[in-house]
């Protein structure tokens, strides 16, 4: 590999980078983006490798696979588990979960399901307002027809507040019709989030399914490997109980990275932020891939 | 101690993404005080503004994926019509089990499955 940060170039199969120190998020995008067609050190991180910052990295290198995402950078403790870890090793040696076709048809089926957007607050305050508003209003008649009697009695005069009840029983009466249609759309808005809800419920067992599945997926995998794993985490440097499964190994967390690390396919370079060899030589060596260490 | 208010009124939320039912159990974990019942994805909350409170943080959250039901036990001598109530005595206590409604009721003053779909209660 080639690499060269802010135009100071290192090449070999192992690279040491702490005295240039450039942040490992941007080697770590710098490596992703090789081997594509886009600019390779203008792109973001992929993911939460930590920060960029603004110096120029270049990385020339086989293109990375998905198991370098997973696997590529070497820091504290791993951000996945050590069945996905595993796991990922696994796959980069072209193991395939039996879980596969189905996991392929569940996605499918999962992008295939439409879900209709389903707010219904517009028709539930507008309903809510005109039941307001009509109440209002009713309370209004009463009490006009209230003054209007005891006036009538006194013979006082009228027309004044007799106009003024028209006029409400009026407004009463088209209030009444907007409510009675504010609850009809709201009754039709909720037979139609009914059915949506069907289609969300579909959406959410074919999730369920898919998460089951991709478990499955990985613990088969991450058995399939883990004796070969096992060899390596008590051959590498640090503390390991490995056991027989991934459930039971006890020890360094980095160990079982880097072990994880040894017996995957990886041809792009790993990041090594952690000192636990002589150097990125000795690391390279032993991990049996090309390494730049930060 | 005193005795707790508690209103016969519940909130009745129901999700339906992985993302709101996990919200929904952490917010039973916090406030099971006002949760009455959880099941699943779904639980009952007081009927209290606290229990709106929560049900609305959900909704504000979740968006479509949180359903808000306000329910009430069922008092079926005030709802249900006696016909219906009858009928369902006397379908418990058939001879046969094997029976099926339709043809129990049939031929007897008990209102057909038809009958009972087309009216609201």
């Amino acid at each position: 590999m080639r690499v060269a940060v802010d135009g100071v170039v290192r090449r070999g199969r192992a690279v040491d980078l702490r005295d240039l120190n450039p942040a490992p998020g941007a080697v770590l995008a710098a490596i992703r983006a090789a081997g594509t067609d886009g600019p390779t050190d203008a792109d973001g991180p992929t993911d939460a490798d930590g920060p960029t910052d603004d110096r120029s990295v270049r990385v020339d290198c086989p293109t990375s696979s998905s198991a370098h995402d997973r696997l590529g950078h070497v820091a504290g403790s791993p951000a996945r588990s050590l069945r996905a870890l595993l796991a990922a090793a696994a796959r980069s040696r072209g193991q395939r979960a039996p879980q596969r076709s189905e996991l392929r048809s569940v996605r499918d089926a999962l992008a295939d399901l439409h879900v209709p957007e389903t707010d219904l607050t517009d028709e539930r305050r507008r309903a809510a307002n005109a039941g307001r508003e009509e109440d209002r209003l009713r309370e209004r008649v009463a009490e006009l027809r209230g003054r209007l009697r005891a006036l009538d009695e006194t013979g006082a005069e009228t027309d004044a507040v007799r106009d003024d009840l028209l006029a409400a029983i009026e407004r009463l009466s088209e209030v009444e019709t907007e409510r009675i249609a504010a609850a009809q759309s709201l009754e039709r808005a909720e037979r139609r989030a009914r059915e949506a809800r069907s289609r969300r419920e579909r959406r959410l067992e074919l999730e369920d399914r898919e998460a089951n599945l991709e478990r499955a997926a990985r613990a088969h995998l991450a058995a399939a490997i883990y004796d070969e794993f096992a060899a390596a985490a008590r051959s590498l440097p640090g503390a390991a109980e490995p056991g027989d499964g991934p459930g039971a190994y006890d020890g360094d967390p980095i160990t079982a990275h880097l072990a994880a690390v040894r017996v995957a396919d990886l041809d792009a370079p790993v990041v090594l932020s952690v000192p636990r060899f002589d150097g990125a030589e000795e690391a390279s060596a032993r991990l049996g891939v090309p390494v730049i260490r930060l | 101690m005193f005795a707790r208010f508690s209103p016969a009124q519940v909130l009745l939320v129901v999700t339906y993404s992985r993302a709101a039912r996990q919200t929904l159990r952490n917010v039973c974990r916090s406030h099971d005080e006002t949760v009455v019942r959880r099941f699943g994805r779904a639980a009952l909350f007081e009927g209290t503004e606290f229990g709106a409170f929560l049900a609305l943080r959900l909704r504000e959250k979740h968006g479509g994926d949180v359903q808000i039901e306000r329910t009430t036990p069922l008092n079926e001598f005030e709802t249900v019509p006696e016909r219906v109530r009858e009928a369902a005595a006397a379908y418990e206590a058939r001879e046969h089990p094997s029976t099926p409604y339709a043809k129990f009721a049939a031929g007897t003053d008990h209102p057909g499955p038809e009958r009972l779909r087309r009216r609201e209660l």
